[in-house]
Parts: C-alpha cells; sequence; structure tokens
C-alpha cells in the first residue's frame, strides 16, 4: 500500500501550498513587491529569510510565489487534460485516417525539445502569464492523448461498447456516456502529470529570466538569486534554497498523487503481484515524477 | 524516416512563423534591441531589402528554406557573426555533456532501478521510491546551484565558471584537466536529474516484465533467482527503456539549458540564455533549430536500433 501512503503525503503537502496561495496577503507579513528592508539583508526576526538584492521581504515572495506555480499548474493541466482527452478519445474510438492524422501530429510534437521551443516563443511573444500557460498548454497535451488513445482502443473493443454500438448508438454518444466514464481513472493520473510538468517548466523558464516580470515566481526569485551570485555567500541558506524546495515540495507531491493514482489503475505497479490479472497491452510505462522539463 | 523528415519541416517553419506572428515586425527582431527605438526609414527599408523581407511571404519562406540547407541562418545583431559559427563553437560542449549525462545516468537510474523492481516488497522499496521521484522532481538548476555552494563555496575542490581556464594552462595533459575539471559539476548535476527519472522508467518497466508468464516459465524450469532477473527480466526490459531515453532525448537538452546557465558552462543552453537577455533573436532561433536537429536526430536512430535489440520489432513495425 505504498501508493496510497505517497498519496496521502502529496495531497497534504498541497493542501498547505493551496491555503498559503489563497491567502497569500495575510499570511506573508510584506507586501513582496515593495522595498521594506535593506538589500541583502540576513534574516532577522522581522525578516526571518532575510531580503534579496532589492530589498524584498523573501519570506513574502515565497508566500505569493505560490499562487503563480499552483496556478499555471492547475489551468496549464486544464488545457492539456481538454485536449488531450478529446483528441486520445476521437482518435482511438474513430481509428482510420483521422487516427492516423492526429497521432502523426502527436508524433511531431513529442519530437521537438520542450524547453528550448518554449523559450523561443515566450522570448518573440512576449513574457506574461498567459502566454506561458498558453504556450505550455499547447504542447504537453500530446503526451497524454497517445496514452489515452492506447486506453480507448481496448475499451472499445469491450462487450457494452459493442453494445451501445449494435443498438445504434451514435458515435458522440458512445464516446461520452461509454468510453470515457472507463478511462477516468487514467485522465486524473494524466491530469495530475501535466500540472507537474507544467509547474516544472514555468520554474525553468522563470530561472531563465523568462517569467512574468510583474508576477513573483520561485523560479524568477532563483534567477536573480543566480545573477547576483548568491550561491557564494551565505545567502544560499535563506535565498537559494527555499524556493528551490518549494519548486520540488510541489512537483513531488503531485508526483506521489500521480503515482497514488496510476497504482489504482495499473496494478503491475503495486507492491505485491496482483492475482492472475496481467495487463498486456500497457504502453511504454510511464515516469511518474517530474519528468523534468518534458 | 519520411516521419523525421517532417518534423524538421516543421521545426524550420516554426522558425519562420514565430518571428512573423509575434507582435511588433520582424524586423524588430533583426536589429539590435537598443536601437529599435531610433532606427530611421531609410535604414528600416536597408535592413528590409537585405533580408528580402519586402517580398511576397512564399518567396520568404522559399529562400529561408534554401538559406537554412546551405547553412545560412543570419547573423547575430549582437555580435554581428553567422550565427552557424557561433552555434558550432558551443555545440561540442554541450555535446559532450549530454552524452556523458546519459550514460551515467542510464548506469545509476536504471541500474537502482532495477534492483528495486528485482526486490519487490523489500524494505528499502517505499524509501527507495521516494527518494528518486524526490530526485526527479528537484528543478535541475537548483541543484546545480546547491552543488556549487557544496563543492566550490565550502570544500573548495573545484572551479566555478565555464569550461576552459581564463588563463591559459598549456595544452596538452593540463588542459585536459582543467577541463575535466569544470566538467565534473555540470555532469554531475544532469546525471543525478536524469538519475531519478531513470530509475523510475526502469523499475516500472522490469516489474512489467517480471509479472509476465515466462518469468514463471523459467522459474519453473529451476534457473536461478539471478538468471531469471537478469537474462530474462532485465533483458525484455531494455527495450522500453531505451525508447524512452530515445523519447526523452529533448527532455535533456531542455536538463542542459537551465544546467549550463547556472555553470556559466559555454554550450548552446548558455547560448539559448545568454540571447534571451540580450534579445538576440537570430541567435536564439538558430540554437532551437540546432537542437531540435539533434533531438530529431537521436530519434531516428533510437528507431534504427530497435530491430537490432530486439528481434520482435524487425519485422512488424519497420516503417
Amino acid at each position: 500500500m505504498s501508493g496510497a501512503l505517497l498519496g496521502r503525503i502529496g495531497a497534504a503537502t498541497l493542501t498547505l501550498f493551496v491555503v498559503a496561495a489563497v491567502f497569500a496577503p495575510v499570511l506573508a507579513p510584506y507586501d513582496p513587491t515593495l522595498r521594506t528592508a535593506q538589500p541583502f539583508e540576513s534574516p532577522s526576526l522581522a525578516h526571518p529569510l532575510g531580503a534579496n538584492d532589492v530589498g524584498q521581504d523573501i519570506l513574502s515572495e515565497l508566500i505569493f510565489a505560490s499562487r503563480l506555480s499552483l496556478t499555471v499548474g492547475i489551468v496549464t493541466a486544464c488545457l492539456a487534460t481538454v485536449l488531450g482527452v478529446t483528441v486520445g478519445v476521437v482518435s482511438g474510438y474513430l481509428r482510420g485516417p483521422v487516427d492516423g492524422v492526429l497521432m502523426r501530429g502527436v508524433d511531431v510534437i513529442l519530437s521537438l525539445p520542450f524547453l528550448p521551443l518554449m523559450i523561443v516563443l515566450t522570448a518573440f511573444l512576449g513574457q506574461n502569464t498567459t502566454n506561458l500557460i498558453l504556450v505550455i498548454g499547447l504542447l504537453i497535451w500530446a503526451r497524454p492523448a497517445r496514452l489515452l488513445r492506447s486506453q480507448v482502443l481496448s475499451v472499445r473493443e469491450s462487450g457494452h461498447v459493442q453494445a451501445a454500438r449494435a443498438m445504434g448508438a451514435t458515435h458522440g454518444y458512445i464516446m461520452v456516456r461509454h468510453i470515457l466514464p472507463r478511462i477516468t481513472p487514467l485522465v486524473a493520473a494524466q491530469f495530475v502529470r501535466t500540472a507537474n510538468v507544467s509547474i516544472m517548466l514555468e520554474a525553468s523558464l522563470a530561472f531563465l529570466g523568462l517569467s512574468d516580470p510583474f508576477q513573483k515566481s520561485w523560479g524568477a526569485i532563483l534567477f536573480y538569486a543566480n545573477a547576483r551570485s548568491a550561491f557564494l555567500a551565505d545567502a544560499w541558506l535563506w535565498w537559494v534554497l527555499p524556493p528551490g524546495l518549494c519548486i520540488a515540495a510541489v512537483v513531488v507531491s503531485f508526483a506521489f498523487l500521480g503515482y497514488a493514482l496510476e497504482e489504482r489503475v495499473d496494478p503491475r505497479l503495486r507492491s505485491t503481484r496482483p492475482e492472475g490479472e496481467t495487463l498486456k497491452d500497457a504502453e511504454t510505462p510511464a515516469p511518474v515524477g517530474g519528468g523534468a522539463l518534458q | 524516416m519520411a516521419q523525421y523528415a517532417l518534423v524538421v519541416l516543421v521545426a524550420v517553419s516554426l522558425n519562420f512563423a514565430i518571428p512573423r506572428l509575434a507582435p511588433g515586425t520582424p524586423i524588430d527582431y533583426l536589429v539590435p534591441s537598443e536601437q529599435v527605438a531610433t532606427i530611421t526609414p531609410e535604414q528600416r527599408e536597408r535592413v528590409l531589402a537585405q533580408f528580402g523581407l519586402e517580398k511576397p511571404l512564399a518567396e520568404q519562406y522559399w529562400l529561408y528554406l534554401t538559406g537554412i540547407f546551405q547553412g545560412d541562418l543570419g547573423y547575430s545583431t549582437q555580435q554581428g557573426r553567422p550565427v552557424v559559427d557561433m552555434l558550432l563553437e558551443r555545440l561540442p560542449w554541450t555535446l559532450v555533456l549530454v552524452r556523458g549525462a546519459i550514460t551515467l545516468s542510464l548506469i545509476i537510474g536504471a541500474g537502482a532501478g532495477f534492483l528495486s523492481a528485482a526486490r519487490r516488497g523489500g524494505r528499502m522499496e517505499v524509501g527507495g521510491l521516494a527518494f528518486f521521484m524526490f530526485l526527479d522532481s528537484m528543478p535541475p538548476f537548483w541543484i546545480g546551484m546547491l552543488l556549487l555552494v557544496l563543492f566550490s563555496g565550502y570544500l573548495n575542490l573545484l572551479p566555478v565558471f565555464g569550461a576552459l581556464p581564463l588563463t591559459g594552462a598549456g595544452g596538452g595533459f593540463g588542459l585536459t584537466f582543467e577541463v575535466a575539471q569544470r566538467l565534473v559539476l555540470p555532469l554531475l548535476t544532469l546525471t543525478l536529474v536524469r538519475a531519478g527519472w531513470l530509475f523510475l522508467v526502469a523499475r516500472s518497466s522490469l516489474a512489467g516484465e517480471l509479472s509476465e508468464d515466462y518469468i514463471v516459465m523459467a522459474e519453473a524450469k529451476g534457473l536461478s533467482r539471478r538468471r531469471v532477473v537478469l537474462g530474462h527480466g532485465v533483458r525484455n526490459a531494455l527495450l522500453p527503456l531505451m525508447t524512452a531515453v530515445a523519447v526523452e532525448a529533448g527532455t535533456v537538452v531542455g536538463g542542459a539549458t537551465v544546467v549550463e546557465t547556472v555553470f556559466s558552462y559555454p554550450g548552446l543552453g548558455r547560448l539559448i540564455y545568454e540571447s534571451v537577455l540580450s534579445r538576440d533573436y537570430p541567435v536564439l532561433q538558430g540554437a532551437f533549430l540546432l537542437l531540435a536537429v539533434g533531438v530529431i536526430a537521436a530519434n531516428f536512430l533510437a528507431d534504427l536500433l530497435y530491430p537490432i535489440i530486439d528481434p520482435r520489432t524487425r519485422t512488424a513495425d519497420v516503417r
């Protein structure tokens, strides 16, 4: 039952971050956009994590930055999941030329290096959160689409789908009423994974200086820390360590959650061997973690 | 084959389309960023003519395509040098880093992953899984910064910056040593990041194989556990692993981009970072194109290798 335990840990940590994001103005001691301390100030009671190069309170920055990461993660995951489910279900259910064209498109997207492409896109299109979400979302739906399609391929051959078809149900009706419910657990797992990937991508883009300059982001805090060589002084302890820990904690929580969900879908991952049950046509096993920068 | 040619064409076309879809006009991306505001109409005309931007779109596209196949990727707006030269200068550094990281992370990550799958239900299982998941969830640039703090800040063991000594170290062995020293940390960072992910893939891949009937058969024959796992399970689990490594080649490149930035390591990733900061768009685009072609080539190579590794794919999947 390792998966269930990891899942619970993940859910608890995420709840913590959601609370921090929602109540940021109440929880943060200062307005993170204002100069409230001396630049490069060391931690003190007034500023538990010190101040950055322009005298902003780092703790307040961290708390407010959770808003961006979670928003990007969840909104992008919604976008990518809707696209992925639509393409996966239509492709797997209809088969034939539609499937051919859609899957070729998926293959093309999956063979592009995402991070460099996103860097080029955000550099040209402008650095704001909307662009960021669109750019990430429009690229990462391809993986869930392919995974879901292979699941749909086996579901469409099952008895109740055949029966519905024999009784003259329309394709749309079958896809929504019979296929979708059967793949829901896998969709949930994929949703978590895409959230995971997009948070990591957002952090990487921000670290390269491509975040919205008007929004606090954990990656952007690290961008400034790196540009000011904070890691060569003691400042790494309060300026470099905390934002990275936040990113890692959110990403790993999503990964734990995703693992717990996937374990329920794919018995092969369970610690004890399932009795008399093997999943033959599962795809290449999907890694669960951040899959950094996919 | 056609598949890969198509992807290259898509990458090239994206590169052509992006500056034309972006806000402003392509010309904003062809002159040094600090001069965009002050450029005179005559100068504007001249740049337009120089890059053929007044021609119809279809002709521009054709010129762009033929240019690329002749190795013309334009000129850096900051340095005035051909983009191709700048890319070729940086490419070897990235190749060394990426190839090294893939090899090392395969040995460490896949080794540990196979071990974990072979010992299902052991005491170490949940701990190992959580550890590698955490490793996989850490931002690569952050791992790099922490390693810098540890090895250069506290232990004072390794140089912090670049790939070559700032003062000449002569040639021969001395230089090799200096270069190797500066490669350690970026390589270690990228390896750690990839090892976490490979652990997860290798583990679930072998776990899947070990639940198959032929394993029961092998055990029934009285083979040792070692022979069953290594000779039967791992052998079959390697193919999905190979596929995953090839498919994720783009991810390694992405990781290299941020890791090189942390260590000021003069590869393509660092070049991307520099051109983002100085808004050197032609260089940015050239670097993306080269990385894309590299990743696509890796995928293609993997496709060619499958039939050699796994006889089952020899007839069925060859397109």
